[in-house]
C-alpha cells in the first residue's frame, strides 16, 4: 500500500518536472501553445473533482470557465491601449464607443445603461478576484438549490447544461456590455508590479505551470482529507452517508464550489495566455469536450484527467495539421474517445494503476519463490 | 425499571388517504432488543422511515430519550444518536472496508471541520475493534464492492457500531443470508444487546427466536400485540392475522 502511494507521488513529481523543463525544448510559439493546453489540464482537474470524486457530472463546467475568463478580460480590456485611444484619459472599451447612442457621454459610468458595471474593473485585482468569486457564488447558489432538493444523477447534468446555455445566451444578448458574440478582444497584459505577462514570454508559461502545479497538488491533497473521503462516500451512497449524520448537500455544494473556483482560475489563465474571452467558452461542445478529456485521462484520477486534457489537445493539434486529416481530425478524436470508453473505462489513469498494482504485487511473489528455491537446497545441505 | 430510550406516541402517516401507519405507540427501554413483526404491508418499514426521518409523519411524536425528534432531517436524527441499517445493504462500494468504517467514525459532521488529514488514533482503535467484531479484519483493505452479500451486511452493521449510536434500527438484517450467515448475524446482534437499544424488523423466525426478548406485532399499520415470544405465539389475534393457526415455526 505504502509503496503504491509513493509511486503515485513520484508520478506527480515527474509530471511537474517535465512541465517545468518543457520550454527548454520548445520555441515561443509552442511554449504559448503548451501553456494553453496546461490551462485545459486544469479544467480536466476541475471535471475530475466534480465527476470522479463528487459523482456530479457537470455538463456546464464552461460556465465557470467563462465567468472567470470574462471577469479578468473586463479588467484587461480596460487596461488595453484600445480603451484609451478615444481622446479621454479614462478608459472606455472601444466597442462601447462604436455602439454609443449619439450624444451619450463618453464615460464608463454612463455611456450606456449598464456600462457602470465595468467601473470597478478598472482595477485588475478586482477583475482577478471576481474571476474566482463569481464562479464560486454561482456554484454555491446552484449547488444549494439542486442538492437541497436532492436532485441527483442525470438531472443535475441537465440543469448544468441548461444553465451554461442560458448564460451564454444572456452574454451574447447583452451586447452593449459584453460585445455579444464577438467577445472581448484586444486585451491588455496582466501586470504584476513591473512584470507584464506577454503571452509569448517564459514568465507567462511559468505563471500557468506553477498555477497548475499548485492546483494539482492542492486538489490531490484535498481529496485525501477527511472531507474528501466523506465526499467519496457520499458519491457511493448518499443515503447511507446521510444516515451516518453527514449533511450531504453541504459537502456536495462545497466541492462543486471548489471545482468552480478551479475552472474560473483556468478561465483567467486562459485569458492571459490567449488574449481574448468569448461566448464560445460557454458553448455546449466545449463543456462536453472537457468531460471527454477527463474520461480519456481517467475521471477518478486528478493527474489522469489533467494529462488526458493535455494529451488530447496535443493529438488534435497534430492531427488537425496533418494534411490527410485536416477535415477528419474530429472523427479521430471521437474514435479515441469511443475506444477508451469501451476498453478503458477508468481511462489512462486506470491503465497506469493496474500496471503499478502488478509491479507492487509481483515483488512479494518473487520473494516467495526465492524462499521455495532455498528450501530444497537447505535439505540438500543436510 | 429502565429508562425509555425511544418513545413513539400516536405516530401515523397519511399517503393521500392511505394510512400506512396509524396511531402507533410504543416505548422501547434503554438497552432493550425489540423485534417488529408483521406481514408484508403491515407498515414495519414505513414505521422505520418515520422514526429515522426518511418519511415525514402527519401525526404523533417521536422522542429519543427526552428529545423530540419528530420530522427532523435524517442527518440530524442520526447525529442525535439513532443509527439505521437498510434492508438492501448499503455501504460505500468504491472505498475499502477500513475506509468505510473510518468515515463512520468521523465525529464531526461539518465540511470545514474535516479539512484535515487522518481520522486519529482513537478512530483507528475503534475501527480495529469493529473489524474484529464483524469478522472482516482480513478483508480490511479490500474494496467493499468485492465483499459477499453477507459480508456487505456485516460491514453495514459495522458502520453503525463504529458510530456507536444509542439506538439502532435494523431492517431485515438477515435478508438473503445463508443459514450460517444468519447465525453469525445473530451472534453479532446478541453481542450488542445491553450496550445499545436495538429495534429489529425481521421475517426470519429462526433468527427471531435466537435474538428476541420482546416482540411488537404490526398489522395493517397498527400495533396488534406486544409481548414475549410465548405470549405472541399464543396470542389468538396474532395467530389469526399473521401466523396462521400453526404458530411460530
Amino acid at each position: 500500500m505504502v509503496s503504491k502511494r509513493r509511486i503515485e507521488w513520484a508520478v506527480y513529481a515527474a509530471f511537474v518536472i517535465l512541465m517545468m523543463a518543457a520550454p527548454l525544448l520548445l520555441d515561443s510559439f509552442w511554449v504559448n501553445r503548451i501553456a494553453k493546453y496546461l490551462v485545459y489540464g486544469m479544467l480536466g482537474i476541475a471535471v475530475a473533482l466534480s465527476w470522479g470524486y463528487a459523482g456530479v457530472l457537470n455538463l456546464g463546467q464552461g460556465l465557470f470557465f467563462g465567468a472567470g475568463a470574462y471577469m479578468l478580460a473586463m479588467s484587461l480590456k480596460l487596461a488595453s491601449q484600445t480603451s484609451l485611444q478615444q481622446g479621454s484619459d479614462k478608459p472606455v472599451p472601444d466597442f462601447m464607443l462604436w455602439n454609443a447612442e449619439p450624444g451619450a457621454p463618453t464615460e464608463l459610468c454612463c455611456i450606456n445603461k449598464a456600462s457602470f458595471l465595468w467601473l470597478p474593473f478598472q482595477s485588475q485585482w478586482f477583475g482577478a478576484a471576481m474571476g474566482l468569486i463569481v464562479p464560486v457564488a454561482i456554484a454555491t447558489v446552484m449547488g444549494t438549490i439542486v442538492f437541497r432538493k436532492r436532485i441527483s444523477g442525470v438531472f443535475v447534468s441537465i440543469i448544468t447544461l441548461a444553465l451554461v446555455l442560458l448564460v451564454r445566451l444572456v452574454v451574447i444578448d447583452a451586447q452593449p456590455v459584453t460585445n455579444g458574440f464577438n467577445g472581448l478582444t484586444d486585451l491588455g497584459w496582466f501586470k504584476v508590479l513591473d512584470l507584464e505577462f506577454d503571452p509569448y514570454i517564459l514568465p507567462t508559461y511559468y505563471l500557468v505551470a506553477v498555477s497548475l502545479s499548485l492546483v494539482l497538488f492542492g486538489t490531490r491533497l484535498l481529496v485525501d482529507t477527511r472531507a474528501g473521503i466523506i465526499l467519496q462516500a457520499i458519491r457511493d451512497d448518499q443515503n447511507r452517508a446521510r444516515y451516518l449524520g453527514f449533511d450531504v448537500p453541504a459537502y456536495q455544494t462545497f466541492f462543486l464550489a471548489v471545482s468552480a473556483a478551479i475552472a474560473g482560475f483556468a478561465g483567467m489563465l486562459y485569458v492571459v495566455v490567449s488574449e481574448f474571452a468569448s461566448p464560445t467558452f460557454m458553448d455546449l461542445t466545449f463543456s462536453i469536450t472537457m468531460v471527454v478529456w477527463a474520461a480519456v485521462g481517467g475521471r477518478s484520477s486528478i493527474l489522469g484527467a489533467c494529462i488526458g486534457a493535455i494529451i488530447i489537445n496535443m493529438i488534435s493539434a497534430k492531427v488537425s495539421e496533418t494534411e490527410g486529416f485536416a477535415e477528419a481530425w474530429k472523427a479521430v478524436i471521437g474514435l479515441i474517445f469511443v475506444l477508451v470508453v469501451l476498453y478503458l473505462p477508468r481511462g489512462l489513469a486506470g491503465l497506469a494503476h493496474d500496471f503499478v498494482d502488478r509491479l507492487v504485487t509481483r515483488r512479494p511473489k518473487s520473494a516467495d519463490r526465492v524462499l521455495r528455491v532455498s528450501d530444497p537446497s537447505s535439505q540438500l545441505a543436510e | 425499571m429502565a429508562q425509555a430510550a425511544l418513545t413513539i406516541d400516536g405516530l401515523g402517516v397519511d399517503f393521500e388517504g392511505f394510512k400506512a401507519v396509524n396511531q402507533v405507540s410504543m416505548i422501547v427501554d434503554e438497552g432493550e432488543l425489540r423485534v417488529l413483526l408483521g406481514a408484508n404491508g403491515a407498515g414495519k418499514t414505513t414505521l422505520m422511515d418515520l422514526i429515522s426521518g426518511k418519511t415525514k409523519s402527519t401525526e404523533g411524536r417521536v422522542f429519543l430519550h427526552d428529545t423530540d425528534i419528530t420530522n427532523w432531517e435524517e442527518h440530524k436524527i442520526a447525529r442525535a444518536g439513532l443509527g439505521r441499517k437498510f434492508q438492501i445493504p448499503s455501504v460505500f462500494k468504491e472505498l475499502t472496508v477500513r475506509r468505510n468504517l473510518e468515515v463512520a467514525s468521523c465525529k464531526k459532521p461539518a465540511v470545514f471541520a474535516n479539512l484535515r488529514f487522518g481520522f486519529g488514533a482513537d478512530a483507528r482503535k475503534n475501527v480495529d475493534e469493529v473489524l474484529e467484531l464483524i469478522g472482516l479484519t482480513d478483508e480490511a483493505d479490500h474494496i467493499a464492492a468485492y465483499l459477499s452479500h453477507g459480508q456487505t451486511q456485516w460491514l453495514e452493521l459495522g458502520l453503525l457500531l463504529t458510530q456507536n449510536p444509542k439506538i439502532i434500527l435494523l431492517d431485515e438484517p438477515t435478508a438473503g443470508m445463508t443459514q450460517a450467515e444468519t447465525h453469525k448475524t445473530s451472534v453479532i446482534v446478541n453481542n450488542l444487546r445491553g450496550r445499545h437499544t436495538i429495534i429489529v424488523v425481521e421475517h426470519d423466525m429462526a433468527f427471531v427466536r435466537e435474538i428476541a426478548e420482546r416482540i411488537t406485532v404490526l398489522h395493517l399499520g397498527q400495533v396488534l400485540a406486544e409481548g414475549s415470544v410465548e405470549q405472541i405465539e399464543n396470542n389468538p389475534k396474532v395467530r389469526e392475522a399473521y401466523l396462521g393457526s400453526k404458530g411460530i415455526s
